[in-house]
């Protein structure tokens, strides 16, 4: 029981409800042995038998990924290579339903009975679970000493209230896409700051080598959020405050980088109106076909541009970090699915033996060579396989060495419904500071 | 009477034998239920099963919307009216509320007017009239997010077609980016409406028109009526009543709508296109604020049912103005 109540007892608020559920866990779980012992001695203990209870049965939840195999394919590998641990896989919608997947697991956790044992998270509901408790806490099982192979900012994001609660999978991140063509008629230098971006923009532009300069993400959806949290970090601001209890986004970095977005439309005109009512595959569209110079997107759109059934750019387009404010830094949204132990999970060693098999070197290649999901680990984008297999994947190391997380806070959620509002109304209306003050009012009223 | 009672008491058994054997135990049996109960009996099943999927979840959702219920922050404890206050006080809530209640007012009209046109016209006798009426259906039978989709291409602000027709007509000078304006993305939901819904009115219509006796019409032509007076006068006042509840179908289902917009604009630009369906969900299932979320849905509830007593009301003053 000790050890049971050590990792949830971190959250402030749901300590009465972790020791009820705790107690209701002991007695079920005590009645379960009971039943099993009985079960065992009844039908009496054939050699096999033994074997299958000896090894710990837990479950592994995630949103169903496809490529070369799947994630069933994955957890039956990691039943075969051991057999001390069974893991049974839950399989949950796609990550295209992300709200779906979202709530499937919500409903599990809420319940407290230690299923799944072992989960896939999106990167945004990190700070949720753990605020609520559902999060084992892994400083004890991954020391900080231990976490060097990782990314910094996929660790970011992994962190809750000063604890690791999830530990690093594979990820995705926002990149600059650029017309290697084009470029060369016009300097070919990749540009490092928006001004410059703007500049050679509008050049080719007006040059006549493309419609449209710049293309981005404005529709009333995540993905404004993503392209928002960019732009606002690489002019050294950010959404939240480091404490996550009020909102910076009225300050003037923030309201700058904004005001920058609506002046891709209205003022330089390097973007098409149309943008605001695009998310990624609308902006992917006239890319690939030709039409645009520059293009801020997810690592999904290179290997269409390298199809030639699907491109006109096949072996023209490029990618690099996105560009910088003077005095910023390139910075690039993460996505992507990180793992989490169940903290009411009664089978602890059992899910911490199936997290490190995860997330270690040979698993993370093995996903980025049959998934094409970049993994977590930078060491990996040296591997001599994943470059041969996945040159693009392996180029992206100093993309991913910029991953920021977006804002860490249990109440995302409604910070990002917020956000999604608020923004699309500056760019709609070109009122930056006055929309930036009113969803800051509104972000401090969720998160104060 | 007396002797049911008697060989229920005796003994179970003898009576269920002798039932089987004779058949008049269950006769008798319903006799000696009063009629009332009897019936109520009989409806028990139906009723049961009504109120499980439709009163029960009523009910729930009422109680819901007094509790500060979110599966995030695992509250669950009853707060009285406080989620009202602060819906009442919601911006983003009224802003969905009107925009409901604009698409909810515009589809509704233009459907009914359209449809009553087309009704008129497939009334008449023509050549190929079965296989129009057949046809006309086609946008009504597809799934809204397949015309979804398709006005998405239709209206799309750089290859549209719309755009392209009308930029060679000459009425615009440029793309009009339909989805990503404020001005202009509830106009091309409302229109994507109209497309699907009108022919459901029309066919609704079309059957209100055909009770219409022909005897009424062509005495109304021997008196010298034209076309337009026959219609003012004989046709409209007796479709009426067929037209306000077509129309009520049809409001009713305007309020709910969520599959255009969530598929479209998911709300934007600008909050521009938010309507209660979508902010529900949003709430409900994006954010699991369940007592919240319940009190948005029950707001349409309530605004639904206020909607249908209009409507009702103007009715029944139609029937009774008949009589």
């Amino acid at each position: 029981m000790t050890d049971m109540k050590k990792g949830p007892v971190s959250g402030s608020k749901p300590v009465a409800h972790v020791t009820v559920a705790d107690r209701r866990q002991f007695l079920i779980g005590s009645a379960g042995l009971l039943g099993a012992a009985t079960l065992s001695l009844g039908t009496g203990l054939g050699v096999r038998r033994a074997r299958a209870q000896s090894r710990a049965e837990i479950s592994f939840a995630s949103a169903a990924f496809f490529g070369k195999e799947t994630f069933g394919d994955l957890i039956k590998a990691f039943n075969e290579s051991q057999d001390r641990v069974l893991v049974k896989n839950i399989e949950l919608p796609p990550p295209s339903s992300s709200t779906e997947v979202y709530q499937g697991l919500v409903q599990q956790l809420a319940r407290r009975t230690g299923t799944p044992d072992v989960f896939s998270q999106d990167v945004i509901w990190i700070a949720g679970f753990a605020a609520a408790g559902w999060a084992l806490p892994l400083d004890e099982f991954f020391p900080a000493d231990k976490r060097g192979a990782y990314f910094t900012g996929t660790l970011n994001a992994c962190t809750y209230g000063g604890k690791l609660t999830a530990l690093p999978w594979f990820m995705d991140s926002g990149m600059f896409y650029y017309r290697k063509d084009v470029l060369e008629k016009h300097g070919g230098k990749v540009p490092d700051n928006w001004a410059d971006m703007a500049t050679i923009a509008a050049a080719a532009q007006k040059a006549g080598d493309v419609d449209f300069g710049y293309l981005w993400q404005g529709k009333q959806a995540e993905v404004l959020v993503c392209d928002a949290v960019e732009i606002i970090t690489s002019n050294n601001g950010a959404i939240l405050a480091p404490d996550g209890k009020s909102s910076l986004i009225n300050q003037k970095a923030a309201v700058e980088a904004i005001q920058f977005l609506h002046d891709t439309i209205a003022k330089t005109k390097i973007s098409p109106q149309d943008v605001l009512s695009w998310d990624e595959e609308p902006s992917r569209q006239p890319f690939t076909s030709g039409k645009a110079m520059f293009m801020r997107n997810w690592s999904y759109v290179y290997p269409i541009a390298q199809d030639a059934k699907a491109s006109q750019v096949v072996d023209k387009v490029g990618v690099a970090p996105l560009p910088a404010f003077p005095g910023g830094k390139s910075a690039a949204t993460l996505g992507g699915y990180q793992l989490g132990v169940n903290a009411n999970s009664k089978q602890r060693e059992a899910a911490i033996e199936l997290l490190t098999w995860l997330s270690s070197t040979e698993t993370q290649q093995r996903i980025a060579l049959n998934f094409g999901l970049a993994p977590t680990r930078s060491a990996l984008f040296q591997d001599e396989k994943i470059k041969s297999e996945q040159p693009f994947m392996a180029s992206l190391e100093k993309v991913f060495t910029g991953a920021t997380a977006r804002p860490i806070t249990p109440e995302y959620a409604k910070v990002t419904l917020a956000l999604q509002s608020g923004i699309s109304k500056a760019l709609v209306s070109g009122n930056v500071q006055a929309e930036m003050d009113a969803l800051a009012a509104q972000i401090n009223q969720i998160v104060g | 009477m007396r002797w049911l009672r008697k060989s229920t008491r005796s003994s179970a058994e003898p009576m269920s034998a002798a039932a089987t054997v004779s058949g008049i135990g269950w006769p008798r049996l319903g006799k000696a239920l009063p009629g009332a109960v009897w019936a109520s009996l009989l409806l028990t099943p139906a009723f049961v099963s009504l109120a499980s999927v439709s009163f029960y979840p009523i009910v729930n959702g009422l109680y819901l919307s007094l509790t500060n219920t979110s599966l995030i922050t695992q509250e669950n404890e009853f707060s009285g009216f406080s989620n009202y206050v602060q819906l009442w006080g919601d911006a983003q809530f009224w802003n969905a509320w009107w925009h409901t209640m604009w698409f909810t007012a515009a589809s509704t009209i233009l459907e009914t007017v359209i449809g009553l046109g087309m009704a008129l016209i497939l009334c008449e006798a023509f050549k190929g009239r079965g296989l129009v009426r057949a046809a006309m259906l086609v946008p009504w039978a597809m799934p809204t997010v397949v015309t979804s989709k398709m006005f998405g291409w239709l209206f799309d602000g750089q290859n549209g077609i719309i755009n392209y027709i009308l930029l060679h007509a000459g009425l615009i000078d440029r793309n009009i980016n339909w989805y990503g304006s404020p001005d202009t993305a509830m106009t091309t939901i409302i229109i994507a409406d109209v497309w699907k819904t009108t022919p459901f009115m029309a066919l609704l219509l079309l059957t209100g028109l055909q009770t219409v006796p022909n005897s009424l019409i062509e005495a109304a032509r021997m008196d010298g009526a034209k076309g337009w007076i026959t219609f003012w006068h004989i046709r409209l006042p007796l479709l009426m009543p067929t037209l306000l509840i077509a129309g009520l179908f049809r409001a009713l289902d305007a309020f709910r709508v969520f599959d255009l917009v969530y598929v479209l604009t998911g709300g934007g630009p600008a909050d521009s296109t938010e309507t209660l369906s979508t902010l529900s969900y949003k709430v409900l299932f994006s954010t699991l604020q369940f007592g919240y979320g319940s009190a948005v849905s029950t707001a349409m509830f309530v605004t639904e049912g206020m909607i249908a007593l209009a409507f009702c009301l103007y009715l029944i003053r139609q029937i009774r103005r008949a009589q």
